[in-house]
């Protein structure tokens, strides 16, 4: 760099900061944004805008996994699998802040390339310029998940080797847990017996969501799935609520989601046990929610 | 005299090489295009070689008196034969060019080198096709075992496709630990799109089957064409005019030998008058590798004496009299008039008889099943079964959106279903086991069956149970209660239950629609009112 060149940045930058405070001080932004409106793809957009833009949370050349519900062959309408509409925005914002690949990827449960294609993302992802990857067995290893009931688990590397992480939920009911939301979505991350976790669910989905971490949660509740969980079947176990609520802290965006199924998030054994493990915060008086309607 | 071969032969000789591995080329790719497309209906006519399959149309026709229009195709055939003779045998059948290849390489080996010399008789085929059309018409079809696309399409669909599936998801590893990653993640996503099915019951036994059939060509060439092929035989019936008829120019020939020591199928080119019209395939191997181009096919169009197979009409009539022993042996079998619990059929899939009559074996449908649900029967369906399509929910479900098998069946054993149709479809129906289950008998959560449940609203619904623990205490827990009613037996319950060995939830093909005998729910006087309204 030219000495010339390093003054004009330094002298430049320096303005930079001095006119716009809230540029160092994180603070500034909300700490959850619920967004409201017509098209699933603004509302996105206008919910990480909330949150300071996709560059606060994507460094230019960050290797991206974005992790959205893909798990039923069901298509959009049926609200079993994350919107592809969030999906395609999300994918787009990340490549804009600069990211050097976006991979989308989820461990589904029905047949996977009828849940890739059925379920809209595969070629919503594409279009947007993410790789959509299937899972692979071959890329399984076992690792310590260090949680309180998963002590070690299968885990596809995919998901440990990405530099960021952004989980994107789709909002439905769960006979067990009561809702799916953030942080049941990491057992799309997992291979092996996935299904024996229903034996102690609210503590495997606490170990799972300790373990991975996300940069960002994006839960699209744009069709939630309120009954006949968590798949679905007809249009009338749908209701839009047309929101998406976004976030860093994957407790405080799953306790807003289960106030669209009229739960409290304190009726929530996991919110709980995801509280006092230091996952985040679950009472949402106490979060700093911006909400808005485009 | 000068010794030269024929050019023209050795050229029509590769034409014929060229033909048939463009073929048995089209024949995998449509195999392998025998899978979830990405979109709910497959484009292509995957099962297509079959249409032209004539031994197909007669003994599906005979044995189930339903006439298959698609099947109508293979009429295109006979004709073609009833002119020009075999050539489909020799040019087109991708079966006959795996035999003529491997029976080439074979020849080449200094082991497996096939006989040259062979006096034995060309007739079993023909006793074949005369047992299996016996048995047809008593409604026993048992064209599938040795009809030659049956047979390698199912060896394909159930041996063959499972180890390139597993050869390529270990070359994918390998990749991995060679540090080639984008190799490796190439070869698992070409794995998820292809969907390779990669586990069959009795695999190994239609495998060693079909590495038989090949090993055979070591005894004598093209094995299978010359001895047990049916469909082969009943073109032997059909090439009638042979209108290319071989000639030997007694000026040129030095009695050499070489074109009979030659032939593929024993067709005893030399001397000409001798020939075996209905056993020749027209491979031009003996005008070809004739030292002095003295063998030719000239076009001629008077007819001549007809030269096939000397068949006695004594072994005639005891074959066919044994074919129609075979139908009722078979069929004293429970299998027709009990069902068996495991013998859970594709959506769309005819009433047993009519299925049986139909079924040729042939694993369209087991390729094609996304999630390898379908397996070849071995005892579930009684002896003339065996290799009929069965779900085999531990191994795999049937997805609810999916129609595929119903698309792909080439005789009508498998109705063609719209999606819509087969949501509606029961083809079982699950059934709880309260002695295994984790909240009835242990007392723990579980409502993994309930979750995958498809149908809306679920067929399994959850119902609070108490279960008292040795320590006294009662553990309450939602336990999965299964409606019969809105179970469809799509098996997602079974594959999915936590309990490995023997699940704790099961489908049994009681209660399929297929079936008034195995009914399980007789309606209801308001069904029958609200039916009848």
């Amino acid at each position: 760099m030219e000495r010339r060149d390093f003054i004009k940045n330094l002298i430049v930058g320096g303005l930079a900061l001095k006119l716009s405070p809230g540029l160092l001080s994180q603070t500034a932004w909300p700490e959850l944004a619920v967004v409201e409106g017509e098209s699933p793809a603004a509302i996105t957009r206008e919910a990480l805008k909330v949150l300071g833009g996709m560059s606060r949370f994507i460094s230019r050349g960050d290797k991206v996994l974005l992790k959205p519900n893909i798990g039923w062959d069901r298509t959009p309408e049926m609200a079993a699998c994350t919107n592809p509409e969030v999906v395609r925005a999300l994918v787009e914002m990340t490549l804009e802040a600069g990211a050097k690949e976006v991979i989308v990827m989820d461990h589904t449960i029905n047949q996977p390339k009828r849940c890739y294609t059925r379920s809209g993302i595969q070629d919503a992802a594409r279009a947007a310029g993410a790789r959509v990857l299937f899972t692979d067995e071959q890329r399984l290893k076992k690792m310590a998940l260090r949680g309180e009931w998963l002590k070690e688990w299968e885990v596809f590397q995919d998901f440990v080797e990405a530099d960021k992480l952004i989980n994107v939920p789709v909002a439905k009911v769960h006979s067990l847990s009561r809702v799916t939301l953030g942080l049941k979505n990491w057992l799309g991350a997992i291979g092996g017996n996935r299904n024996q976790l229903h034996q102690k669910i609210d503590q495997a989905v606490v170990d799972l969501g300790a373990f991975f971490k996300p940069t960002l949660t994006v839960l699209d509740a744009y069709r939630v799935l309120f009954r006949n969980g968590p798949q679905g079947g007809r249009i009338s176990d749908t209701r839009l609520q047309k929101t998406v609520v976004a976030g860093v802290d994957p407790v405080a965006v799953d306790a807003y989601g289960a106030t669209f199924f009229e739960i409290k998030p304190q009726e929530l054994a996991f919110l709980k046990l995801a509280q006092s493990r230091g996952l985040g915060q679950f009472e949402l008086e106490k979060v700093r929610i911006e909400k808005r309607a485009v | 005299m000068k010794r030269e071969r024929s050019k023209k032969y050795l050229w029509l000789q590769r034409l014929r090489i060229i033909t048939q591995s463009i073929f048995f080329l089209l024949f995998f790719w449509l195999f392998l295009q025998t899978h979830y497309p990405g979109e709910d209906y497959l484009k292509i006519t995957v099962e297509r070689f079959f249409h032209f399959d004539p031994l197909l149309l007669l003994t599906t026709l005979l044995a189930s008196r339903v006439l298959m229009a698609a099947l109508l195709l293979s009429l295109l055939t006979l004709v073609a034969t009833l002119l020009f003779g075999r050539f489909v045998c020799g040019w087109l059948c991708p079966l006959g060019a795996l035999h003529q290849f491997s029976s080439f390489i074979f020849k080449k080996t200094r082991w497996l080198k096939p006989q040259k010399d062979d006096r034995a008789s060309l007739a079993p085929k023909y006793l074949i096709l005369v047992l299996v059309l016996a048995a047809s018409l008593l409604s026993l079809n048992l064209v599938g075992y040795l009809d030659p696309l049956s047979f390698l399409y199912r060896s394909f669909a159930v041996f063959i496709s499972p180890l390139l599936n597993l050869g390529l998801s270990q070359s994918g590893n390998l990749a991995y630990l060679l540090g080639l990653k984008s190799l490796g993640q190439a070869v698992s996503q070409a794995l998820g799109n292809l969907a390779l099915n990669g586990l069959f019951q009795n695999a190994l036994l239609i495998g060693s089957l079909f590495l038989a059939a090949v090993l055979l060509n070591a005894w004598k060439e093209r094995f299978w064409c010359r001895y047990l092929c049916p469909a082969g035989a009943l073109l032997g019936l059909f090439s009638r005019f042979n209108l290319f008829q071989l000639q030997i120019d007694p000026e040129k020939c030095i009695n050499c030998h070489l074109c009979s020591i030659h032939c593929e199928t024993n067709a005893r080119p030399y001397p000409a008058e001798d020939w075996r019209s209905s056993e020749c395939v027209y491979c031009e191997t003996c005008a070809a590798i004739c030292p002095t181009a003295a063998i030719s096919f000239p076009l001629r169009l008077q007819a001549t004496r007809m030269q096939g197979v000397n068949l006695s009409r004594r072994r005639l009539l005891l074959t066919s009299i044994t074919g129609l022993f075979l139908a009722p042996i078979f069929k004293i079998s429970p299998a027709r008039h009990r069902s068996h619990p495991a013998l859970i059929r594709p959506p769309g899939a005819a009433a047993e008889p009519e299925f049986l009559a139909r079924c040729v074996k042939c694993g369209e449908c087991m390729k094609v099943c996304p999630t390898n649900a379908l397996h070849p029967a071995l005892t579930e369906a009684g002896p003339e079964g065996v290799w009929t399509p069965v779900l085999v929910p531990r191994i795999g479900y049937c997805e609810y959106y999916c129609s595929l098998c119903t698309q792909v069946c080439p005789t009508g054993a498998i109705r063609e279903l719209t999606v819509e149709e087969k949501v509606t479809v029961k083809i079982g129906t699950a059934w709880v086991d309260q002695t295994r289950c984790l909240p009835y008998a242990l007392g723990k959560p579980c409502i993994v069956c309930e979750e995958h449940c498809p149908v809306s609203p679920k067929a399994i619904q959850l119902v609070r149970v108490d279960t008292l623990t040795p320590e006294g205490k009662v553990a309450t827990n939602l336990a999965p209660f299964v409606n019969v009613d809105s179970c469809i037996g799509c098996g997602i319950c079974e594959n999915k239950c936590v309990v490995m060995d023997l699940p704790a939830i099961r489908v049994s093909s009681v209660g399929e629609h297929r079936s008034t005998r195995n009914r399980l729910v007789l309606p209801t006087v308001e069904d029958q009112n609200q039916l009848e309204t």
